[in-house]
């Protein structure tokens, strides 16, 4: 039985179609990414499986259970964990209080150990009691994965992790998110626009175009597909 | 200075006050104890969640008309009667409350002031109830349970007041110190994360909301109590912006802070209103320097310099 499975996931914005019809299969122990040009709807994807946009079509099924349209705190209950392409901290508490706050949604009795640990992860340690705002933009978006681990999610899903990072900070995120996700058996859905990150982190790969899914498999296969090419060439129509 | 030693240290000076002051002086500062008590319950929700209530006269006037009905009207101890009208209180506010958070910002501020002049508006319908704007006259102080009688004279009431204030803030302050307080920090911070972490946010604030009726509500009560009367001003908008004035210019997120603040305005408008009729324009101008030049309130400047000391 897959982890998590789409079955043609719609949502409209007006006129425009941002997901159509999207078919999507996670296994458990999987990190797939998903990728495609800006405005592929690869955030409204992640929106609609976390139930913060309802789909206008489809359904999402999580380890057997339909959870289309549950209210957002549910799916997070469910297991399903995950950053935002905006990074969304709590800027003026410190970082061991917002992974302790993201801990104790799951395990309040031992909120403080998990919340130790997934900054260890992450390698935010040194940082425990510096107010999250005054952290740097790329150890903001790790404290923010380091948030997501501390859930103990089934799911934990990665909305473009590496987003406005320099190129040492993005190097430096990739090696920890690999060692991260390599060290437990996670299933992990991933938003990236590096292509560079996604080979280094995905096992499998699904790509959408406008809304639609083109190309899905291994990342090698995904690479020489022609309809992925053209459509991140620029040859899009 | 510990936070401990603080405290006993208020709590002692407090104990004694009845004793160095003369009886007039004691009215004074038992009306701004009930008043740093309900500005201390609107913080709940201003402090701690961002939710600028406009319409907390809502939870005064609930509390101080409940208990004027039920010591008017039925055969029970003050303290007993004072209890009931909280529970009363929290009961109608668990509805408010509900509704008032479908929305944030000025939305939520508006529902609160709405609902605190459909309280205004209800005690003129049924006037029979109510005595319509003459209010509710004659409140007793009936003695028990167990015979016991101290708070019926002024100092004996001053302690009565002060206890409940103090274990509604010791209360208080340990529920926003607990998981409970930590989730209120992640709506303060960030509503949509929090929500996505799991946590059912409306229900947090909802819970805070009615805390906040309930801690409002016994300060209304215990007014009703001294007084010996329940008048509709005590529903009207300009005591729900009395208290919103007292809370921001007291320090907003403190509890101890809007406490300041309330006895700041009773004691101000106190020596003020021998003085002069204006006294609600020096009222008003405090609040805009406060806001423009002192926005961490009474509490953040005493805070400062003794940071600076």
């Amino acid at each position: 039985m897959p982890l998590l499975e789409c079955k043609g996931l719609t949502r409209r914005f007006g006129a425009l179609i941002a997901v159509d019809a999207v078919d999507m299969r996670l296994e458990p122990g999987e990190i797939r990414a998903v990728i495609g040009p800006n405005g592929a709807g690869k955030s409204t994807l992640f929106n609609l499986i976390t139930s913060v946009l309802k789909p206008h079509a489809g359904e999402v099924v999580f380890a057997g259970e339909n959870i289309t349209g549950l209210p957002v705190y549910r799916v997070a209950r469910k297991g399903i964990a995950r950053t935002f392409q905006l990074c969304h901290i709590f800027p003026a508490l410190s970082a061991s209080e917002n992974v302790r706050l993201a801990a104790q949604a799951r395990d309040a009795r031992r909120a403080a150990a998990i919340a130790d640990e997934a900054l260890e992860h992450l390698r935010l340690t040194r940082f425990a009691d510096i107010s999250a705002d005054t952290l740097s933009h790329g150890d903001q978006r790790l404290l923010e994965v380091a948030m997501a681990i501390a859930q103990k999610p089934r799911l934990l899903m990665l909305d473009e992790p590496t987003q406005g990072l320099s190129l040492e900070e993005t190097d430096r995120a990739v090696q920890i998110l690999k060692a991260m996700l390599r060290a437990g058996d996670l299933s992990v859905l991933l938003v990236e626009h590096d292509m560079e990150v996604v080979f280094k982190l995905a096992d499998n790969i699904t790509v959408l175009h406008r809304g639609r899914v083109i190309a899905d498999g291994a990342p090698a296969a995904v690479k020489a597909d022609a309809a992925v090419r053209s459509a991140y060439l620029g040859g899009a129509d | 200075m510990s936070w401990r030693l603080a405290l006993a240290l208020v709590a002692g000076v407090a104990l004694l006050v009845p004793f160095v002051v003369p009886q007039y002086s004691l009215t004074v500062i038992v009306s701004a104890l009930i008043f740093s008590l309900f500005a201390m319950s609107l913080d709940l929700m201003v402090g701690y969640c961002r939710l600028y209530s406009f319409g907390h006269a809502a939870a005064y006037g609930l509390g101080a008309y409940c208990a004027a009905l039920i010591l008017t009207h039925l055969q029970v101890p003050l303290v007993i009667g004072i209890a009931l009208a909280v529970l009363v209180t929290v009961a109608i506010a668990v509805p408010i409350a509900w509704i008032c958070t479908r929305s944030t910002g000025v939305s939520f501020a508006m529902l609160t002031l709405a609902f605190a002049q459909l309280g205004y508006a209800m005690l003129f319908r049924f006037r029979e109830l109510t005595g319509g704007s003459d209010g509710v006259v004659g409140i007793p102080r009936p003695p028990g349970p167990f015979g016991i009688d101290w708070f019926q004279g002024k100092t004996g009431y001053y302690y009565l007041v002060l206890a409940c204030l103090l274990g509604s803030y010791l209360a208080c302050r340990a529920i926003m110190r607990s998981n409970f307080g930590a989730v209120l920090a992640g709506i303060r911070e960030n509503e949509a994360k929090t929500l996505s972490l799991g946590y059912n946010t409306r229900a947090y604030k909802t819970a805070t909301v009615v805390l906040s009726y309930g801690v409002g509500g016994l300060a209304g009560a215990l007014y009703a109590g001294f007084a010996g009367y329940a008048s509709p001003e005590l529903f009207f908008w300009l005591t729900s912006g009395h208290v919103l004035i007292m809370v921001v210019v007291g320090g907003a997120g403190t509890l101890v802070g809007p406490m300041l603040g309330a006895l700041f305005f009773v004691f101000l408008e106190h020596q003020l209103s021998q003085v002069t009729d204006l006294w609600p324009l020096i009222f008003g101008s405090i609040f805009i320097a406060f806001v423009m030049f002192f926005p961490g309130g009474i509490l953040g400047l005493l805070r400062r310099r003794h940071a600076a000391a």
